[in-house]
């Protein structure tokens, strides 16, 4: 951030209080649940149940078995039905284990009482990969892995900034499960063998500060970090530079830092306290498109359509239905789709026609983009097929926040080009 | 139930593009209702009409072109002028030219603006130049001299300075020149001549930073243009050593005020990086003070604009990378511009001369007298014949007729007698006047005794006196006194 450059970030409108403070809907489990076999981009997965086995809640039923191991579990007892492909939140049609609910939830003890106070670090980890705990805000990213770091960390940073507009669940999941997140920072700090951790969170939600404050009193080396209410303040770069103003080259870990969500403590902290796999996940259902927006507490492996008719449905014949928050989400073609382990949201909204209209070459995009990059640039080089150009611009390096879609006054796809200079690009790396 | 698919994100500001011109042409129309204010108190309603109608055939003939090119197009004409705003260009248009211009220039430099910098260029978002300051650029070099400023309204600070070589470093000349446009707060508050917007420095800098402040436009290019304008201007003043004043008329005086807010924020021409929009400004200023202060045109703004707009592409590419990355390249570039520009400061300001206006050359008058003639010496044989005489309170009106030059010495056939009127003060017996009712001597020579220099001589005098003959007119004078002589004769015979 500075005159040469541009802001690199905007302050957007949040509609946060549509889900902040009502009621959190707990959604039973439907008659048949879907686990989604695929975990990141990956949907190399062992299944470790077969059709018409009885499974309970809890019992790991797949693994990732690439590079990461991912454990999956059931959220409900019940009997395995098969292996079924369907549409998942990313869009690509997946393999999914179909599990008839019984309705009974006979829990099973897959996840071990696990003694922190007395254990290593490497104990630590395995027991964070064993539990299946992947980057709750979205992105799934295997938790274990980022600790396997040789690099001396300083701090553990909690990322409770939630930039995404609409969506609410980590500041209701902090509200309702203080206990768990400071059990799982106190874990991540061990992981790490950080000296400190610090909670990011927005200035603007001075209640939920006020509350962790109170909470966090008797851990001192646990504080708060207020950062502005900008998009995308959740991204790792823009926090770090935010807090620490450092910036770094691939990963925080290179200047001391390693940062979590604060849903993924969350996470983490209910394997240690309750022994309960990341089973069920808070959902932020927000938006002009839906009747009653709430959070939704409800089990992994829900279709979206069945949480959409308990909060009364659609408010509109037309809707535009995204996976995720309005600006990283996936738009979604129907609303089959399940909830995966890291789901946040489900944004729903009256569909508005908008024209656009020629670039006026105004450089918006250019000085909000977080990542330093120049889309308009960028864009006009993928126009004229100039991967060269492409290649200069360090398309590569975007993370698709959509930040300059969003600030486009011509309203132009600014980040759709982007995605397809990314991809020009790929192909000729790939070549 | 219908899902409607669109890539992410799905959300979007509410500033549009439409928006941001609507904004633009309210701050426009502001300086509009100052200028008309300022031509209605200083030069009346006539000027502020005329102004209208400038902006009315202007805004006509750009809606007219974009609407006949839409319709050939086989396009939906509406659509087209509402995501093509050619209004903003005509009234930017006329912001620029002085308040003589006539209408029809105006027409012709806004269908050069929109026609063929604009539609040929492939519309709107797709010009290489500032629109505007092309159809200035066309008017300047097609109708120069109809678009000059009248007489009333040329006295404009930027056409006083570029006259006297643009410096002025005689202090005692400084005070005055800048009183006639009342000081340097009065050339920030712009109640003076001009172009129609390049008035008030004020008013636009206020504009300037709500629109700024609204995201219409790149705080950037009017702070780095006008700022690296003041520093390159100070340089010349202290190598000069002019004070203050020097650098403040730069920035307030002509278009710089108004081409820094409205015209080279104009983003279709601007690069695209922060940075490059940086180097752009301060290109432009290094290029408007050169033109000013070394170039023929007295006012440098347009052609910097100009000059900046062809070079957009190539600081694009310049900029081109990963800004984070590049951030040290980004600043030396913005340093090195700067320094160019000092450096070239320095070489003109060392040779900058003040060109000293000549002190007006005393009014030479129409005649000079010599030969003294006394009224009794002229007693000769040439005599007055009084006509007739009259008696107006105290005084006698006396008309006399002479024989002067063309009778005595030129030798015409139809010579005439010259007739002098004497009035003379009865109890003084002095002449209090003398009038010459007809002179028919040589013209342009005998005529010239027509003179007060010559006849207030005669204010007194009686026939002791004597009064200095008109050079080259002798006779002419002489037969004046004989006429003079006469009438106190006259007077005196008839008590």
């Amino acid at each position: 951030m500075s005159f040469w450059i541009g802001s690199m970030q905007k302050h957007i409108e949040g509609f946060k209080e549509l889900t902040t403070y009502n009621d959190i809907v707990n959604i039973a489990a439907p008659k048949e649940v879907y686990i989604p076999l695929m975990n990141g981009m990956s949907t190399a997965f062992e299944v470790l149940v077969k059709e018409g086995d009885r499974v309970f809640v809890n019992t790991k039923v797949a693994v990732r078995n690439d590079r990461f191991e991912v454990p999956l579990f059931s959220p409900v007892s019940g009997v395995v039905k098969g292996i079924k492909k369907m549409m998942h939140a990313s869009l690509k049609q997946v393999e999914h284990i179909v599990i008839e609910n019984d309705e009974l939830y006979e829990s099973t003890n897959s996840i071990p009482h696990f003694d922190l106070e007395n254990a290593t670090k490497e104990e630590v980890i395995d027991f964070v990969k064993d539990a299946g705990i992947v980057g709750m805000g979205g992105a799934g990213f295997p938790t274990y892995f980022k600790y396997l770091t040789p690099a001396t960390l300083h701090y553990v940073l909690i990322n409770a900034v939630e930039c995404e507009p609409y969506i609410t669940s980590d500041y209701r999941m902090m509200e309702n499960y203080t206990q768990d997140l400071i059990t799982g920072f106190i874990a991540l700090k061990k992981m790490a063998n950080a000296k400190e951790v610090h909670i990011a969170i927005k200035k603007s939600k001075k209640t939920l500060i006020k509350y962790i404050q109170e909470a966090i009193k008797p851990y001192p080396f646990a504080s708060i970090k207020e950062v502005d209410d900008v998009y995308p303040m959740g991204w790792e770069r823009t926090l770090v530079y935010a807090i620490y103003k450092k910036r770094y080259d691939r990963i925080p870990c290179e200047v001391n830092v390693i940062v979590n969500n604060a849903t993924t403590a969350i996470a983490l902290g209910q394997a240690l306290n309750h022994q309960q796999g990341p089973t069920h996940k808070m959902v932020t259902v927000s938006g002009n498109g839906i009747k009653n927006p709430a959070n939704v507490f409800v089990p992994v492996g829900t279709p979206a359509s069945h949480i959409i008719s308990q909060l009364g449905g659609y408010t509109s014949e037309e809707i535009t239905c995204v996976a995720g928050g309005p600006m990283m989400g996936k738009t979604m073609t129907n609303d089959l789709w399940v909830i995966t382990p890291y789901t946040n949201a489900i944004t729903i909204t009256k569909t508005v026609k908008i024209d656009d209209m020629t670039c006026l070459r105004c450089g918006t995009c250019n000085d909000h983009c977080p990542a330093g990059l120049l889309p308009v640039r960028i864009n006009n080089a993928e126009q004229a097929k100039n991967v060269d150009l492409i290649a200069q611009l360090n398309a590569d390096l975007c993370i698709e926040c959509g930040l300059c879609t969003y600030v486009c006054p011509s309203k132009l796809e600014v980040t759709e080009g982007v995605r397809k200079a990314k991809r020009a690009l790929a192909l000729k790396k790939g070549a | 139930m219908k899902f409607t698919y669109k890539v992410s994100p799905t959300m979007k500001t509410r500033q549009s593009t439409q928006q941001i011109m609507f904004l633009l042409t309210l701050g426009l129309m502001a300086v509009v209702l100052f200028s008309s204010a300022f031509y209605f108190v200083e030069y009346g309603i006539n000027h502020v009409i005329h102004l209208w109608s400038l902006l009315a055939v202007a805004v006509l003939v750009a809606v007219g072109s974009e609407a006949l090119w839409a319709y050939f197009l086989k396009k939906d004409v509406v659509k087209y002028l509402k995501t093509s705003f050619p209004w903003v260009t005509a009234i930017i248009l006329v912001l620029m030219v002085p308040i003589s211009t006539p209408l029809y220039p105006i027409a012709i430099g806004t269908i050069f603006a929109i026609v063929v910098a604009k539609l040929l260029f492939g519309g709107f978002g797709h010009n290489v130049f500032n629109l505007a300051g092309v159809g200035r650029t066309v008017m300047l070099f097609s109708f120069g001299a109809s678009i000059m400023p009248d007489l009333i309204t040329s006295a404009t600070p930027i056409s006083s300075i570029a006259n006297i070589g643009w410096i002025i470093t005689d202090p005692t000349l400084v005070e005055p020149f800048l009183t006639q446009f009342g000081g340097v707060t009065g050339l920030l508050l712009g109640w003076y001549p001009g172009a129609i917007g390049e008035t008030s420095a004020l008013l636009i800098m206020l504009i300037g930073a709500f629109l700024a402040f609204k995201n219409v436009l790149d705080w950037r290019i009017p702070v780095f243009y006008i700022g690296t304008l003041f520093a390159l201007a100070s340089i010349i003043a202290v190598i000069q050593g002019v004070g203050i004043w020097y650098p403040l008329f730069h920035i307030f005086a002509g278009g710089a005020m108004f081409g820094a807010v409205f015209m080279l924020t104009d983003p279709v021409t601007n690069p695209t990086s922060a940075s490059g929009r940086i180097i752009f400004a301060m290109g432009a200023a290094i290029i408007t003070i050169l033109i000013r202060v070394q170039g023929n045109y007295p006012g440098g703004v347009v052609f910097s604009i100009l000059i900046m707009n062809m070079l957009s592409p190539m600081i694009d590419r310049l900029t081109d990378g990963w800004q984070i990355a590049m951030s040290k390249k980004y600043v030396t570039s913005m340093i090195t511009v700067g320094v160019v520009g000092a450096i070239l400061m320095g070489i003109v300001g060392l040779n900058m001369q003040a060109i000293v206006v000549a002190e007006p050359e005393p009014e030479v008058p129409d005649i000079t007298l010599s030969t003294p003639i006394s009224l009794d010496q002229s007693e000769t044989t040439i005599q007055g014949v009084v006509l007739s005489s009259t008696t107006e309170g105290d005084f006698e009106i006396v008309l006399v007729e002479i024989r002067g030059y063309a009778v005595l010495e030129g030798g015409y056939d139809d010579a005439q007698p010259n007739k002098v009127e004497v009035k003379i003060n009865k109890s003084t017996l002095k002449v209090d006047s003398v009038k010459i009712v007809e002179i028919k001597d040589t013209n342009n020579i005998g005529t010239k005794v027509d003179d007060p220099i010559f006849l207030d001589q005669f204010k007194d005098v009686d026939q002791a006196s004597s009064v200095d003959a008109v050079t080259g007119a002798t006779v002419t004078s002489l037969s004046v006194v004989r006429a003079v002589y006469a009438a106190l004769e006259s007077v005196k015979g008839g008590e």
